[in-house]
This record gives C-alpha cells, structure tokens and sequence, in this order.
C-alpha cells in the first residue's frame, strides 16, 4: 500500500462525500452564490476604505488585494481538502471518532475525506480579486509576469502551512476535547490580521503572527518578495521550508494526539 | 412571567460556560484591536474626519462590543436546528406563538452576552486605548435604548432567516451573510457617511444603520435622540413581518428527521 494507493482512495471518498452533498442541489447553489457576495462585502469593507483615504503605511489597493485573495485561496484549498479537521470537535464530543477508527484507513485519511466541500465561490471571488490585483499591478509596471507562476506556489504553500496550523489545533482537542475558542484565536483571528499589512501592527503581535502562529508567512513574508522585491528570491525557497517543517511537526504532533486519544460521548 | 423564565431559563444555560467565554472574549477583542490598528495606521498621516484617530478608536471599540448584542445573534433563533430535527412541529402546537417563545429565549442570550461579553471587552478596551466615558448619563440611557432597540431588530431578523430553513433545510448561508452585510452596510468598521454615495443610500433604505451606527453615534455624541424613532419604525417594520412570516411557515411546515 503506496502513496498511490492512499491517494487514489482518498480521492475517491472524496467524489462520494461531493455526490452526497449535491443530493441537496438548492443547498449548494445557495450556499455557492451567498459565500461570493459575504467574500465580496468582507473585500469592499477594507476597498472603500483604502479607496477614500489612499494607501496605507505605503501599501497600496492592489497590494491590500492581492494579500487578501492569496490568503482567500490558500483557506479555500485547505477547508475545501480538510474541512472536518477543522471540525473534529464535533467528533470528540459526539464519540463519533470512534467510527473512524474501526476504518481500515489512517484516521486523518478518513478525517479529510469526510464533508468534502468545494468551494466554487471563495474560488471565484479570490481569484476575482487576485486577477484585477495583478492586472493592476501588471499596468503600473510594478510587477511582470513572473508574479502568476510565484503567486500559485505561494497559493499552495499558504494551504499547507494553513493545514499544519489548523491540525495542530485539531489535535490539542485531544486534551483540550473542546477547540472552538482556541480555533478563533488560531484560525478566525490571525487569518483575518493577515489579509492586512502586518506592518499595522505593533512588533509583538507581528511577531506571534510569524513565529507562534506562522501565518504571516501565507502572504505577507512572500509578497515582499513577489510585489515589492524586497528580500530576496530565497524567500520563495524559505516560505516552501516553512511549509514543510510546519507540516512535518503537525504530523508528529498528530500522531502523538491520536496515542492519547480517550473516547468520550454516549 | 412565562416570558420571563424563558429568558431566564436561556441566561442560566449560558452561565454554564462563562469560562470558555471568557477565553473567547480575548479572541473577540483582539479582532477588535486588529481594526483598530488599521485605523491607527490610515490616521497616521491624515485627519479622520469629525472623529480623529482617537475617536475611531472610540467607534471601533463600541462596535466591536455591540456586535454581541446586534451581531452574534442565535443563527435563525434556532430554528433550523427543529427543522431538521422535527422539534418544529412540537413548537408551533404549543400555546404560546412561535415568535414570542423565540424571542424570549433569545432576550435572555442577548442579556447573557451583554453582561459577560459586551461590558468586558469593553472595559478592556477602556483600559488599552484609554477611552473616556460618556460625561452625561442621559446620553449612556440614550445610547442603551438604541442598544435594546438593535437587539430587537437583530432577533427579527435572525427569526425571518431561521424561517426559511422550512423550505431550504439550511439557512447558515443566509445568516452569514446577513453577517456580512452587518460589517458592511450598519458601519461596524466604517461609519456610514464614509460609503460610497450609492452605499449609503441602501444602508439606509434598511435597518442595518439602526445595529450599530446610530448606537454608537448616539454613545459617542455625535447624534440627538431623535435618532432612536428611526429604530422604533423599524421595530414595528420588523415586528409586523415577523408575525406574516409566521402565518405563512404555519402552513407550511413539512416534518422530517426522527
């Protein structure tokens, strides 16, 4: 049993968790088209803003733009392949983790292939956003086009330092057996700081937001690079190292949890 | 007094969990602080109109600490959460109309989140960014009649989008966009004037205003009284939707799960 085996069978649970889920055909065009207008009010919010009042700290619109659909994709990714990590509270609590343990798959497995969820309108508006970003970019001779390959890296190595972030969560459930509120501050609060500048923010926030909590290093540590040309191009090498150290101790992490793992429920 | 031992019955429930609220607040505050900074960094080299950064500060804060009475209503009262579950059939027999029991129920939620999540993350903000109180208490009383006032509308509508769930089963789309359009359109993060022209005109065409904005205006000093009737036409507005939305799930309700 080889990585091609997991992955074929990861894939398909996840076309019967997609089947499943379109049984409720007006649930998911609903769900499609309100998920695009909240990313578009939630976009507009910091727009109007930067729009009546001009950069700020000296970054521009389209800079503002271009942080927030990264971080948009890079979350669309991650939720739409893991989306019950993030909700393996439901599990603990319920007892229906055990289930999956009696799975002749590893739990994580049978965890991420659970609720698959696509995510058509984040897709959509994050890549809405990100287009016209570097569009704009593009006109101003900031940036050429080397920024699109750079940008899908960044995109994919946001998703994988999102997941490591949200399964270290995950598996403090382990003791914790409720993680809602250690997810908003983790998950909901810092990915929110970073759709904006970090230089915002005061040094001890920016540094819980790169070190404790290495979300920063999503979209704003590469767009340095990518936008402004600061840094370096070892940046881009750098943020891929991040991502597969962040993913690595996860992992470990993950394991060591599920050794602990006390069922509960009734 | 039925009324009330529903809304008390909600408030004790939630007293269970003060400990994990708490932690949540820190959560809670520090979005608020996030919006904040912005404000602070735009601020940094212009004027922010009538209110200056301070000020901003000062707005950013009380919204912040009403979006637990306006904002983070129970999604669609609960109501879904029966659909699904069947219980809806038991509610509408009961003697007691649907929307009032809802309502009840949440006043003592939003009483709950009042006392232990507005006022705290309020004082803490009163302690970080050292804001001043208001000077006189007519403008507090003002300020928390226009609070109730937003709490009301809020459960209103919180009860017509949990009332769609009898045709669509689920409605947390709608309540997250109705969260949405709290952000953008009742001035949670910009004060209304500041929209776009065409912005404001919808802004104002609906209640949103009358969550946040004019609470907060009013708490700050920039509004009179006269304010709060726009809010009392809109609890009436709502109030009358409310009971022809319930005449029409009335005939409508199918019963599923078991």
């Amino acid at each position: 049993m080889n990585i091609r085996y997991w992955l074929h069978l990861y894939f398909v649970l996840i076309r019967s968790s997609i089947r499943s889920g379109m049984q409720y055909k007006m649930n998911f065009l609903l769900g499609t088209f309100l998920a695009a207008g909240i990313q578009i009010a939630e976009f507009l919010m910091i727009a109007i803003v930067l729009n009546k009042f001009g950069a700020v700290k000296g970054w521009s619109l389209y800079e503002v733009g271009y942080l927030f659909a990264v971080m948009t994709l890079s979350k669309a990714l991650y939720r739409s392949f893991a989306n019950d990590v993030h909700h393996l509270e439901n599990y603990l609590t319920s007892g229906d983790l055990d289930q999956l343990l009696t799975r002749p798959v590893p739990v994580l497995l049978a965890l991420m292939s659970q609720n698959f969820r696509m995510m058509p309108g984040e897709l959509l508006q994050g890549g809405f956003i990100l287009t016209w970003a570097l569009h704009g970019m593009m006109q101003a001779g900031q940036i050429t086009w080397i920024a699109v390959p750079f940008t899908f890296l960044v995109i994919l190595t946001g998703a994988v330092i999102l997941f490591a972030i949200g399964l270290t969560t995950a598996t403090a459930g382990f003791w914790l057996t409720r993680i809602n509120e250690l997810q908003t501050l983790t998950e909901d609060a810092s990915q929110t700081a970073v759709r904006y500048p970090l230089v915002l923010y005061p040094v001890w926030l920016r540094s819980i937001l790169l070190v404790v909590i290495p979300v920063g290093f999503v979209n704003y540590v590469p767009s340095l690079f990518i936008l402004r040309g600061e840094l370096g191009a070892w940046v881009l090498l750098g943020i891929v190292l991040v991502a597969a150290v962040c993913l690595f101790a996860s992992m470990k992490l993950w394991t060591f949890g599920m050794s602990r793992y006390q069922s509960t429920g009734s | 007094m039925l009324y009330f031992s529903l809304a008390s019955k909600a408030y004790a429930r939630n007293l269970q969990y003060r400990g994990a609220h708490m932690l949540h607040n820190v959560a809670s505050a520090l979005f608020g602080y996030l919006y904040a900074c912005i404000w602070i960094g735009i601020g940094q080299d212009r004027p922010l109109g009538e209110y200056g950064v301070h000020g901003m500060i000062g707005y950013i804060a009380f919204t912040q600490a009403s979006l637990w009475i306006s904002g983070f209503t129970t999604n669609g009262l609960g109501i879904p959460q029966s659909v699904r579950t069947g219980q809806i059939s038991l509610d509408l027999m009961r003697p007691v109309h649907l929307f009032v029991h809802l309502m009840c129920r949440e006043w003592g939620q939003i009483a709950y989140q009042f006392v232990y999540k507005s006022v705290p993350i309020y004082l803490l903000y009163v302690l970080v960014f050292s804001l001043s109180l208001p000077q006189q208490v007519t403008t507090l009383l003002l300020a928390l009649a226009g609070l109730a006032a937003a709490a009301y509308l809020s459960i209103c509508m919180n009860y017509i989008i949990g009332a769609t769930a009898l045709w669509t089963t689920e409605s947390s789309w709608l309540y997250w966009m109705n969260h949405a359009l709290i952000n953008l359109l009742a001035g949670f993060f910009i004060p209304v004037e500041w929209l776009p022209r065409w912005l404001q005109t919808v802004s104002w065409l609906s209640p949103y205003p009358y969550l946040l904005y004019v609470p907060t205006r009013i708490y700050l000093g920039f509004e009179d009284a006269y304010r709060l009737l726009g809010s009392l036409v809109w609890c009436v507005l709502m109030t009358l939707a409310c009971l022809g939305v319930t005449a029409v799930v009335r005939r409508k309700v199918e019963v599923q799960g078991g």
